[in-house]
C-alpha cells in the first residue's frame, strides 16, 4: 500500500482567496459575516460567511475560484490524474440564474474544462461530509496504486435553495457560530473552495494515514452518538493507530444545539484521555460539502505558521469537552470530523511527518 | 483486479408497473414524504436484498450509488417553492441524494459506509467501489426515475476462487442478468456468464 501525501492545498472562504490570505486573516482574529436574506415568513436575514469576491455570474466567479485555489494546489502538475469534485449544490446558483442546466455530467465536464483536466472525474456528493468522502475514496485509489495523483476540489457557492433549506429547517443561528458554546442556537453557513493535492510520489509535510465515512439513517438531519463513536473507531483502525495516539481533532462543532452536545457525548466515549480540540466554524462558517477539504487546508497551514482561532462564545460545561484556546505544544496526528445530512458521519487521519 | 460474484440482483429499468405496491409491501407501510427517487431506490435496493436472502448488509459492507440525474425533479421543485418563500423542509432534504442512504441504512437497521456518486458511468461507479470493498462486498446501484426510471442493483461479493470462463463485456453488461461473476479489468469489465 502506496503512502499518500497532502502535496498541495489551496482555499477560497470567507477569510481570504487564498491560504495564506486565510491564515493572515486568522492571526487578526477572523473577519465578520455578511448578511443574507431569505424570502417568507421563517426567512429574513441571516449571518454567512461569503467568499470575498463579487457575486456577479455564478459560472464566471466559479470558474475564477476554482482555478485560483487548483492553482495554489498545484492541480497544473497533475491534469491527467484523478480529480475528485465534491459538493452537495453543484451549480444550482447557476441554475437559479439562467446560466446552467440540471445536468451532473455537464457540471463535472465544465469543471474539467476549466481545470484542462483530462483524468478520470469523479463528482461526490454526500452532502457536509463530501470532500472527506472524496478524501477517503481518493486515498483508495492511490493506495491500490490505481493513480499517482489525485485532487479533491470541494465547492459551496452561494445559492438561495440550501440557504432556504438550511432556515426552513430552523437550522441558522441568528447571531453567530457558537461551537461547544454555552448560547449555542445553530450554524452559521458559508462559501468555500478547496483543493487538496494527494500523491503517492510527492512526498510532503502531511500524510493521510486513512478515513472512514459511517452513515446511520435513523435521524434524518442530525448526528448519532453510536456512530460517532463507530466513525472514530473505523477511521483509526484504517490509520492503524489507538486513540491514545491523536493529538488534535479537528471538531465538527458547528454551534447546532443538538449535534454539538451528540459529538461531545461521541468524543467523550471514544477518548478516555482527551485530545486538543479545534473547530474552524466560526472562523469561515459550516461550508457544507468543501467544509472537510477547506478545513484541512486551512488547519494544516494554521499547525505550521502557529496560528489558532479565537473562540468568543462562552463553552458550555455541561457538554464536558473544550476547546483548545491556543496551538498545542505537539501535533502529529490530527483527526479531522465532518459531521452533516443523512446521517453522515467522517473523519479522517493525518500524519505531520 | 478484483472479482466479485454476484449474489443478488434488481433490474428494473424500467421498473414494474406495481413497483410502488411492492415497496408498500416490503416496507410494511406506504412509505411518508421521502420523494419518489428515494422510493425507487428503497424499491430497487431492498429487492436486490431480498433476491441475495439479506435482510441487512454486514457492517463491513458498502453502499455506493450512482444516478445520471439524481434528485433533479425535487430540485425543481425547491426552486418553485422558492419563489415566494422557504421550501417545505422535507421538500428540501429530498433535493439531498444522499438521503436515500440514510433511509437505506435505517430500513435495514444498518450503519455503515455508504457514498453518493453523481453522474459517473456504472463502471466508474464500480471502480471507485471496488478500491474500497472489503470482505463484506458492496451493494451498489444505479437509480433515476425520469426517462421511465431505473433501479438497478448489483450486491457484490469478492470471490478469490472464480475460474476461467470471464470475456470482456461492455459496460452495460454489469446489470445484466445472464452474468454470475465480474471483475475490473484495467480496460475495463470482464463477466462470467451465468453456467
Amino acid at each position: 500500500m502506496k503512502p499518500v501525501y497532502l502535496a498541495g492545498r489551496g482555499l477560497a472562504c470567507a477569510l481570504g482567496l487564498d491560504v495564506k490570505t486565510s491564515v493572515a486573516a486568522l492571526r487578526q482574529g477572523g473577519v465578520s459575516t455578511s448578511s443574507y436574506s431569505l424570502p417568507g415568513a421563517l426567512g429574513g436575514s441571516f449571518p454567512y460567511h461569503a467568499i470575498p469576491f463579487p457575486r456577479n455570474d455564478w459560472n464566471e466567479r466559479a470558474r475564477t475560484l476554482v482555478l485560483g485555489v487548483a492553482t495554489e494546489a498545484g492541480a497544473q502538475l497533475i491534469r491527467s490524474g484523478v480529480l475528485f469534485i465534491a459538493t452537495s449544490s453543484f451549480d444550482i446558483g447557476g441554475v437559479e440564474q439562467g446560466t446552467a442546466q440540471m445536468d451532473y455530467s455537464a457540471f463535472s465536464n465544465k469543471i474539467a474544462a476549466w481545470l484542462d483536466w483530462s483524468g478520470p472525474v469523479y463528482v461526490i456528493n454526500t452532502a457536509c461530509t463530501s470532500s472527506l468522502n472524496a478524501l477517503i475514496a481518493a486515498q483508495a485509489l492511490l493506495n491500490a496504486g490505481e493513480a499517482e495523483d489525485a485532487l479533491v476540489l470541494g465547492i459551496e457557492l452561494d445559492n438561495q435553495p440550501t440557504m432556504g433549506g438550511f432556515a426552513s429547517l430552523q437550522l441558522l443561528s441568528s447571531g453567530s457560530s457558537k461551537p461547544f458554546g454555552a448560547n449555542r442556537d445553530g450554524l452559521v453557513l458559508g462559501e468555500a473552495v478547496s483543493a487538496l493535492r494527494l500523491s503517492t510520489h510527492e512526498s510532503a509535510q502531511w500524510q493521510m494515514l486513512g478515513g472512514a465515512n459511517v452513515v446511520d439513517g435513523s435521524q434524518p438531519t442530525g448526528a448519532s452518538a453510536t456512530a460517532v463513536v463507530s466513525m472514530y473507531q473505523r477511521a483509526l483502525e484504517a490509520s492503524c493507530l489507538t486513540a491514545d495516539a491523536i493529538d488534535l481533532i479537528k471538531v465538527q462543532a458547528a454551534g447546532s444545539p443538538g449535534n454539538d452536545a451528540v459529538e461531545a457525548q461521541g468524543l467523550r466515549a471514544a477518548f478516555p484521555k482527551m485530545p486538543s480540540l479545534v473547530s474552524l466554524k466560526a472562523a469561515m462558517g459550516h461550508t457544507m460539502g468543501a467544509s472537510g477539504a477547506a478545513e484541512i487546508a486551512l488547519l494544516t497551514a494554521c499547525l505550521e505558521q502557529g496560528v489558532w482561532p479565537e473562540y468568543e462564545a462562552v463553552a458550555d460545561a455541561e457538554l464536558g469537552v473544550e476547546l483548545a484556546a491556543s496551538v498545542p505544544d505537539r501535533v502529529r496526528h490530527v483527526l479531522a470530523t465532518i459531521l452533516g445530512f443523512g446521517g453522515s458521519h467522517a473523519s479522517v487521519v493525518l500524519e505531520r511527518t | 483486479m478484483k472479482t466479485f460474484t454476484i449474489s443478488g440482483r434488481c433490474i428494473a429499468s424500467p421498473p414494474p408497473a406495481d413497483w410502488r405496491e411492492q415497496l408498500t409491501q416490503m416496507l410494511g407501510a406506504k412509505p411518508r414524504r421521502i420523494g419518489t427517487w428515494a422510493e425507487l431506490g428503497l424499491y430497487g435496493a431492498l429487492r436486490c436484498m431480498a433476491d441475495a436472502g439479506e435482510k441487512t448488509l454486514p457492517p463491513q459492507a458498502q453502499i455506493w450509488l450512482g444516478s445520471r440525474r439524481g434528485t433533479y425533479a425535487a430540485t425543481d421543485i425547491v426552486l418553485e417553492q422558492l419563489r415566494e418563500d422557504l421550501p417545505m423542509p422535507m421538500a428540501f432534504l429530498q433535493t439531498q441524494p444522499s438521503q436515500l442512504l440514510a433511509l437505506l441504512a435505517a430500513q435495514t437497521d444498518w450503519k455503515g459506509h455508504a457514498c453518493f456518486v453523481a453522474g459517473a458511468e456504472p463502471l466508474a461507479l464500480l471502480r471507485l467501489a471496488a478500491a474500497q470493498a472489503g470482505k463484506d462486498g458492496v451493494l451498489l446501484g444505479w437509480l433515476d426515475e425520469m426517462d421511465g426510471g431505473m433501479s438497478n442493483w448489483l450486491r457484490l461479493r469478492p470471490c478469490a476462487d472464480a475460474a476461467g470462463g470471464f470475456h470482456v463485456a461492455p459496460a452495460e453488461a454489469l446489470f445484466s442478468t445472464q452474468i454470475s461473476h465480474l471483475r475490473l479489468v484495467n480496460t475495463g469489465v470482464e463477466v462470467k456468464p451465468v453456467a
